[in-house]
């Protein structure tokens, strides 16, 4: 593995939190610039909009299905294994969405049929930025109570919004959209993120002993916890994806990046802002 | 490992109530009622997207206004009913509930004219209308003897009323749920004419509007209002004067059937006997009884009177359905990701301590924590795909954990001496007990709302992480700990 051979303990404060901060800030700008663009941080998927997905299994081709419903807002056709296809519409009138369901029924009779309105979607999107932000106040505040320090909670809490605000980025580029599913799995992220989090920091500052060797200690661990949640998620991401389950699909490739996402703001950003608050306040 | 140690391990309690829990779970989940027909599965429950089934899920058009006044209430609410056409029911002291999706800025200017003000404004229904769907809508599916119907009332959050009804059912396709939910009954009023016949006076479609239970000042007895069309009243009328029922109310029952069954029967009243002979009258009462009877009788009337009807009307606003079919798919799929990643977590556990001593430990205690979880799960939260995804997601974070401890015991490769362990375990746990608190944080808002429908995926999270900090954690530190000092 590339990133295990990272040695934690060759580089300064300063080049640690560098590339993580620079990351960070970008991430920022293209969720920013978004926002200002479309009114929503991420381009939302029909749980946030309203529309219809439909999860088929045929053998019609991409080309085929577009033409079928070629006279319905047609978004998107996914494809994953063993013909599964994943299909989704835009929002529509009532006289529309029942029309399309007959047809999708006298086409694929088999097929998982979705839809939410989209008023309701209006709905769930102020609910779901709800539970967002209270998540992170909870978090905020259990940080804060664990370690009484205002320094290392900080380091927590930032290395927490760097997570989601750098897996959100990947995702608008990538072309994950915001729903119910992604939604959740970055209030998962603010967990697992917190988790080598809090690793770290409990070594660092509650243990004795030289600096560089608590470091690399907790890095070892770390990244044997990050690889182990890593490979579980990734399986699930595979098996789902293959299998046409979109929302397992959603939740496992937001986990994977968000993952990812920690490794650096873990063991660089956060390591690096507590390396130089030890090294300034004279701990050894 | 000798006998011994094995004795040893198990005698210790945390290790006991980590096996207790694993047997229990597992008799609840097979044995429980006996399911040994339903192969693995056994009593667990999946959601629809596992099982095969519709929902739909549908809000009110109503609002609810918290108001003030000066004026009688009576005089506005009968304002709001002619200017909206639509039924209001005051539902407490100062709050009014309209039957119509209708916007606040609508709603002002008819406030005003009859010197009112809105104070508060909410879309939803009060509990009490709620709870009447419910039943409506149970009383349908129970009607059609559905077992696996479930019928939830949705409030968001932030609000004090529920706004949606979201009703789920298994192995019905889309048209079926939706001729269920719309479906309504014939209601039929027939007049006793002599002896035991009777005559068809009118069908429901000449009920214009029925009112909530209310209770005579008078003479303490229960009723439901209902109104009828200008025809409904003019046949009422001629019915009435036909047969006799003006002159000799007691000999000429109205009977009112639905579906063709008697629901109700009794005299016309004497009052309203006179002012018939006179006029045709709209808006009647029909009466039930005084007391607790009474009050159930007239609510069972009022569902009667609608005919299955929903007293407020409702918009589908989402709905889905999958194939009995699919849905046995998805649960292949899910089963064969759940134990390759349970497959995957062994191996790169092992990659890293090389030790099937630790390793073998790590992933009984992760399969435990997963069987105890299905346990619970059993009879608090069905499973969804939603939910799998959680349970997913607990094998790595449970793993993660197990290796914290792991690593804290084994610092710089030495086993430690027992003092030295008990201090280390405990600053292990330090750190998962702070790490599962985020986490349970984290998703407690997902678990509370009641419009999201990862409620599953929350709920299997925060079960999981907290079986993990009080059962296995523990039991698991207590495991390595006999395993390593031999």
């Amino acid at each position: 593995m590339e990133f295990a051979r990272y040695d934690i303990n060759k580089y300064s404060p300063r080049q640690m939190v560098a590339l993580p901060l620079v990351l960070l800030l970008l991430a920022g700008i293209l969720l920013g610039y978004t926002t200002l663009a479309t009114g929503l941080p991420l381009k939302p998927g029909i749980d946030f909009v309203g529309g219809t997905a439909v999860t088929a299994f045929t053998s019609d081709s991409r080309e085929t299905i577009e033409a079928t419903f070629s006279g319905y807002p047609l978004l998107s056709v996914g494809e994953g294994i063993g013909g599964g296809k994943y299909i989704q519409f835009g929002p529509m009138d009532d006289a529309r969405h029942q029309s399309l369901v007959a047809l999708i029924n006298e086409k694929y009779p088999d097929a998982k049929v979705d839809q939410i309105g989209e008023t309701f979607g209006k709905t769930l999107q102020s609910q779901a930025f709800l539970a967002l932000l209270f998540s992170f106040i909870g978090m905020s505040i259990v940080v804060l109570i664990a370690f009484r320090n205002l320094v290392a909670s900080g380091a927590v809490v930032l290395a927490a919004i760097s997570d989601i605000t750098v897996a959100a980025a990947v995702m608008q580029i990538i072309g994950i959209p915001l729903t119910l599913g992604t939604t959740a799995a970055l209030l998962m992220l603010i967990g697992y993120s917190v988790d080598s989090n809090i690793l770290l920091t409990t070594r660092l500052l509650k243990r004795k002993g030289k600096l560089e060797e608590k470091l690399s200690g907790a890095f070892r661990t770390g990244i044997i916890m990050t690889t182990t949640t890593l490979s579980a998620v990734t399986v699930m991401w595979l098996v789902s994806t293959l299998g046409q389950i979109q929302i397992i699909s959603e939740i496992g490739a937001v986990l994977i990046i968000g993952l990812l996402a920690s490794l650096m703001s873990t063991w660089m950003l956060n390591a690096g802002i507590l390396k130089e608050y030890i090294h300034r306040s004279g701990r050894k | 490992m000798k006998r011994e140690t094995i004795t040893e391990i198990v005698k210790d309690w945390r290790v006991a109530i980590l096996l207790i829990l694993v047997i229990g779970s597992l008799a609840g989940i097979y044995l429980t009622p006996p399911s040994l027909q339903k192969g693995l599965e056994g009593n667990l429950q999946f959601g629809l997207d596992l099982e095969g089934g519709s929902w739909l899920q549908m809000e009110f058009q109503s609002v609810i206004v918290a108001y003030s006044t000066d004026k009688p209430v009576g005089d506005l609410i009968d304002n709001l009913q002619k200017s909206l056409e639509a039924d209001v029911i005051q539902i407490d002291q100062n709050h009014l509930e309209i039957r119509k999706s209708v916007s606040r800025a609508d709603l002002e200017p008819l406030f005003a004219a009859s010197g009112a003000k809105i104070v508060g404004y909410q879309e939803g229904v009060s509990s009490f209308t709620a709870d009447e769907v419910k039943r409506i809508l149970n009383d349908k599916v129970n009607a059609l003897g559905m077992q696996d119907a479930r019928i939830n009332l949705l409030t968001p959050t932030g609000s004090e009323y529920p706004q949606y009804v979201r009703i789920e059912l298994a192995g019905v396709d889309m048209e079926t749920a939706q001729e269920i939910v719309g479906k309504q009954g014939m209601f039929e009023i027939r007049i006793q004419t002599t002896g035991n016949e009777t005559e068809h006076v009118l069908f429901g479609d000449q009920i214009t509007s029925v009112g909530v239970p209310q209770r005579d000042p008078a003479r303490q007895t229960w009723g439901v209002g209902f109104a009828f069309t200008e025809t409904g009243a003019q046949a009422f009328r001629e019915a009435a004067l036909k047969h006799g029922a003006v002159d000799n109310p007691q000999a000429h029952h109205l009977v009112m059937l639905l579906d063709n069954k008697t629901v109700y029967s009794a005299p016309l009243d004497g009052d309203l006997a006179a002012q018939l002979r006179s006029a045709p009258i709209r808006s009647l009462s029909a009466t039930t009884g005084t007391g607790d009877a009474g009050l159930e009788d007239a609510m069972t009337l009022e569902i009667h009177l609608r005919a299955g009807a929903l007293p407020v009307k409702v918009n589908v606003v989402g709905s889905g359905t999958v194939p009995a079919a699919l849905g046995e798919q998805f649960k292949t799929t899910v089963a064969i990701a759940g134990l390759l990643a349970l497959i995957t977590v062994g191996v790169v556990v092992y990659y890293r301590y090389r030790e099937p001593l630790i390793v073998i430990p790590m992933l009984a205690i992760n399969l435990a924590e997963i069987i105890i979880l299905l346990g619970i799960a059993r009879f608090i939260q069905q499973l969804d795909l939603a939910a799998i995804a959680g349970l997913i997601a607990v094998i790595g974070t449970g793993i993660d954990q197990l290796v914290i401890i792991t690593d804290e015991v084994l610092h710089e490769g030495r086993v430690p001496s027992q003092n030295l362990y008990m201090k280390r375990y405990g600053r292990a746990l330090g750190i998962i007990a702070v790490s599962a608190a985020t986490v349970f944080i984290a998703m407690l808002p997902l678990a509370l709302m009641d419009l999201s429908t990862l409620r599953g995926f929350a709920i299997i999270t925060m079960l999981g992480v907290l079986i993990g900090i009080l059962v296995t954690r523990p039991a698991y530190g207590k495991i390595i700990m006999a395993i390593l000092s031999k």
